[in-house]
C-alpha cells in the first residue's frame, strides 16, 4: 500500500460523493434538516478548505486560554481549522497517537483502512464520502491491551475562518484498555464555516471508553458530525453528545454491539435558542445476544429553535436477551420552538427487554407555582426548572471541571445572571 | 390580620367558593374544616396565589395588603406560606437551593441583605434536625423520591426556615402516621407567635388534638356555615357535617 493507493481510495470516495450528492429533505433520514441553509450561508466557501495549503493558522495564547475548559486535567490535542497543532498539544509519552497527515506518509496502510468508505454503515451519506475524499487531518489513537489512559484526552477543535474543515479521527482500544475522550468543538469570529468530522471508535473485548462530545461552535458556523462505534465482547461505551452552538448541527451516532455482553449508554442534550437547528440521529444495533443499551436524550428549545431526535434501535433475530431502554424528553420554552422526535424500535425476536418513552412539553405549571409560592420570581422559577430538566443529562459528566464547564456554557446561553452552580443537586 | 370579604371563586366555569367572609387576627390559629369538595383547598390555594382559579368577586387582605393584586411570589415576600396538600416533586432542584433562593428573594423584597451562606446552612441544619429530616434530604431534589410523610415534614421544615407571618396548612395531617403527626405538630406549635397567624385546613380533628385552634370554622358548599371554639371540632368528629347543614338551613 502506498500513497498512490490512498489517492485512488480518495478518488473512489469522491466518486461516491458525486453519485450520492449531499443529503436532501427528500431522504427520510434528512426530512427535518435542510442543508440549503449551509449552501446559502457559505456560498463559494462551501468547498474551500478552511486552511489554505501550506498556511498554518494560529491563535494567540489568550484566545486559546479563553476557549479552554478551566481546571480540566487532561492530555490535549489541538486542531485549528481542522489542522493538528503539535506545538499546542500535550500528549502522553509511549502512547500511539499520530495526526492523520503523518500517518498518510508513515503508515499509508493504516491511513487507508481508516479512510475506507463503507456504504453499508448506518446513516451513510455524502458527507462521510466527502470526508474520506478530503479529510487532511485528524487524530489516530491506538491503546494497547490493558493500557489505561491516565487522564482524559481532550481533543480541541477550534474554528477560526470560513471554508470547510474535514476531520477524521480514529480511536482503537485493544483488549481491556480504558480511555476517556472529550471532543470539544468551539470557535471564534464571525466567518461562516463548516466542520465535517468523522470519528471511528473500535472497542476490543473488555475495553471501556467514556466519550464526551461538546459542540459549542459560533452562531455563524455549521457542524456535521459522525461517531461510529463498534463494540466487541464485554466492552463498555458511555457517551455524552451535547449541542449548544452552531447555526445548524447534525450528529449521527451509530453503535454496533457486536460481541455478547457489550453495553453502551448514550446521553445527549441539545439546548438551543435563536434560529438554531440541532439534529441528532442515533442507531444502536444489537447484533448479538446479551447486550445492553441505554439512551437518554433531552432537548431544550427556545425562541425559534428547532430540534430533531431520531433514535433507532435494531435488535436482530438472533440477539436474544437484549436489554434496551430509550428515553427522549423535550422542553419547549417558546411557542415558536419546534421539535421533531421519533423513536424507532425494530425488534426481530421476542426474548428481549425493550422500553422507550418520548415526551414534548412545556414547563409544569404546578412546579412553577410551588417555586413561586416559596418566593422565587416567575423568571427565576422558569430558569430553575429549565436548568433541572437539562441537568438530568449533564449531571453524569465527569470529572467535575468538565461538568461545570458544560453546565455554565449551557445555561449562560439561555440565562444571563444566575450562577448555575448554586442550583445543583 | 387576614380579612376575607365576600370571596367568590370559580374554576372551569363552576363556582367553588360562594361568598367567604373570614377574619383571622394576628397571633391566632384557626382551623377550617369541612367535607370533601367543600372548597377548603381552593380557599388555601387562592390565598397563596394559584392562578388556576378565577376570583369572581370579593377581597383578601393580609395586614392591609391586597393579596389578590399580588403575584404568588409577592405574597410569599409579604409573609404568606402555603404548606401544600400534595407537595410536588421537582427532580434536579436542590432542596437547600430552593430555600435559599426563596429566603433571599424575600429578604431582598424587604430591603434586607441576603443571608450569609454559613449562617443559612446553620439555620437549615438546625431546623432539619428538629423536624427529623436527615441531612442527606437537604442535598436531594425537592421532594424527589420522598415518602408521603417525608413530603409533609419537608413542608413544615420549609415553613420553619422561611418563617412566614401567615401560614396556611392544607391537609398537612393526611398521610401522616402518629409519630410524624406529633413531630409536624411540634413544628407548627413552635411557630405560634403573637405576630403570626396560622390557618389549618383539615378534614379530621386529629391534628387539632396536637395543635389546638383558637377558632374552628366549618366550610360547606363554598361558604363558612358555622364558627366556634375547639369543641366544635370534636362535635364535628362525632356527628359529621350533615347536622351543620340542617342547623343552618342547607345551602
Amino acid at each position: 500500500m502506498s500513497i498512490a493507493a490512498i489517492r485512488t481510495l480518495r478518488g473512489r470516495a469522491w466518486q461516491i460523493y458525486e453519485q450520492m450528492g449531499m443529503p436532501t429533505p427528500q431522504q427520510e433520514d434528512w426530512k427535518y434538516t435542510d442543508l440549503g441553509r449551509i449552501n446559502a450561508a457559505l456560498g463559494d466557501n462551501w468547498w474551500k478548505p478552511a486552511v489554505p495549503e501550506r498556511s498554518i493558522p494560529s491563535l494567540g495564547a489568550d484566545q486559546l486560554e479563553a476557549l479552554a475548559i478551566p481546571d480540566l486535567d487532561a492530555w490535549i490535542a489541538v486542531f485549528i481549522d481542522g489542522r493538528f497543532q503539535a506545538a499546542l498539544s500535550d500528549l502522553p509519552e509511549g502512547i500511539d497517537f499520530a495526526p492523520l497527515m503523518r500517518l498518510v506518509i508513515d503508515r499509508p496502510e493504516q491511513a487507508a483502512s481508516m479512510l475506507e468508505v463503507d456504504k453499508r454503515m448506518p446513516l451513510f451519506n455524502g458527507f462521510v464520502a466527502v470526508n474520506s475524499a478530503l479529510a487532511t487531518d485528524g487524530g489516530v489513537l491506538l491503546l494497547k491491551a490493558n493500557t489505561v489512559l491516565d487522564r482524559p484526552l481532550l481533543i480541541r477543535h477550534i474554528a477560526t475562518r470560513s471554508g470547510t474543515a474535514h476531520i477524521r479521527h480514529s480511536i482503537r482500544l485493544k483488549e481491556r484498555a480504558e480511555a476517556h475522550i472529550v471532543e470539544h468543538y468551539c470557535g471564534i469570529g464571525e466567518a461562516a464555516g463548516l466542520t465535517n468530522t468523522v470519528c471511528q471508535i473500535d472497542l476490543a473485548a473488555g475495553s471501556r471508553m467514556r466519550h464526551d462530545r461538546i459542540q459549542m461552535e459560533q452562531p455563524c458556523h455549521y457542524h456535521i458530525g459522525r461517531l461510529s462505534v463498534t463494540q466487541a465482547r464485554d466492552s463498555q461505551f458511555e457517551s455524552h453528545s451535547v449541542a449548544l452552538g452552531a447555526a445548524l448541527s447534525r450528529v449521527d451516532l451509530s453503535v454496533e454491539l457486536a460481541g455478547p455482553g457489550a453495553a453502551c449508554a448514550l446521553n445527549g442534550l441539545y439546548l438551543i435558542d435563536g434560529r438554531r437547528h440541532a439534529d441528532h440521529h442515533t442507531v444502536i444495533d444489537h447484533a448479538v445476544p446479551h447486550c445492553t443499551s441505554r439512551e437518554h436524550y433531552r432537548g431544550v428549545l427556545d425562541d425559534r429553535a428547532r430540534g430533531v431526535f431520531n433514535g433507532k434501535v435494531v435488535i436482530r433475530e438472533g440477539a436474544i436477551k437484549s436489554d434496551t431502554a430509550q428515553s427522549n424528553a423535550n422542553l419547549l420554552l417558546s411557542p415558536f420552538a419546534e421539535v421533531d422526535a421519533k423513536p424507532e424500535l425494530m425488534i426481530y425476536n421476542d426474548d428481549v427487554k425493550a422500553a422507550h418513552g418520548c415526551t414534548v412539553g412545556r414547563l409544569d405549571t404546578r412546579q412553577l407555582f410551588y417555586l413561586r409560592a416559596r418566593g422565587l420570581t416567575e423568571a427565576d422559577a422558569r430558569q430553575v426548572l429549565t436548568f433541572a430538566f437539562a441537568d438530568e443529562v449533564l449531571a453524569s459528566l465527569k470529572p467535575a471541571p468538565l461538568r461545570r464547564f458544560v453546565e455554565h456554557a449551557a445555561f449562560s446561553r439561555l440565562f444571563h445572571e444566575e450562577d448555575a452552580e448554586e442550583m445543583l443537586t | 390580620m387576614l380579612k376575607i370579604e365576600n370571596l367568590h371563586v370559580a374554576a372551569d366555569g363552576k363556582e367553588i367558593l360562594s361568598g367567604i367572609d373570614l377574619e383571622i387576627p394576628l397571633g391566632e390559629v384557626h382551623a377550617i374544616m369541612g367535607p370533601n369538595g367543600s372548597g377548603k383547598s381552593t380557599l388555601a390555594n387562592v390565598i397563596a396565589g394559584r392562578e388556576d382559579y378565577t376570583v369572581v368577586e370579593g377581597s383578601v387582605r393580609w395586614r392591609g395588603d391586597d393579596l389578590l393584586a399580588m403575584t404568588a411570589e409577592e405574597r410569599a415576600w409579604a409573609g404568606v406560606f402555603l404548606a401544600f396538600q400534595y407537595p410536588i416533586e421537582i427532580p434536579g432542584v436542590n432542596n437547600v437551593y430552593l430555600l435559599k433562593a426563596g429566603l433571599n428573594a424575600k429578604r431582598r423584597a424587604q430591603g434586607l441583605t441576603e443571608l450569609d451562606a454559613m449562617d443559612f446552612m446553620a439555620l437549615v441544619r438546625e431546623q432539619a434536625s428538629r423536624i427529623g429530616l436527615e441531612e442527606d434530604f437537604l442535598a436531594r431534589g425537592v421532594n424527589e423520591g420522598f415518602s408521603g410523610g417525608e413530603k409533609k415534614r419537608n413542608e413544615i421544615f420549609q415553613m420553619t426556615v422561611l418563617e412566614p407571618s401567615l401560614a396556611i396548612l392544607d391537609e398537612t395531617d393526611s398521610g401522616l402516621d402518629i409519630d410524624a403527626l406529633r413531630v409536624v405538630a411540634e413544628g407548627v406549635n413552635r411557630l405560634r407567635d403573637p405576630e403570626r397567624s396560622i390557618v389549618m385546613v383539615t378534614h379530621y380533628q386529629r391534628l387539632l388534638d396536637h395543635i389546638v385552634p383558637d377558632v374552628v370554622h366549618v366550610l360547606i358548599d363554598g361558604r363558612i356555615r358555622m364558627s366556634g371554639d375547639k369543641t366544635l371540632a370534636h362535635e364535628l368528629e362525632e356527628r359529621g357535617y350533615d347536622w351543620v347543614k340542617a342547623e343552618v338551613g342547607g345551602a
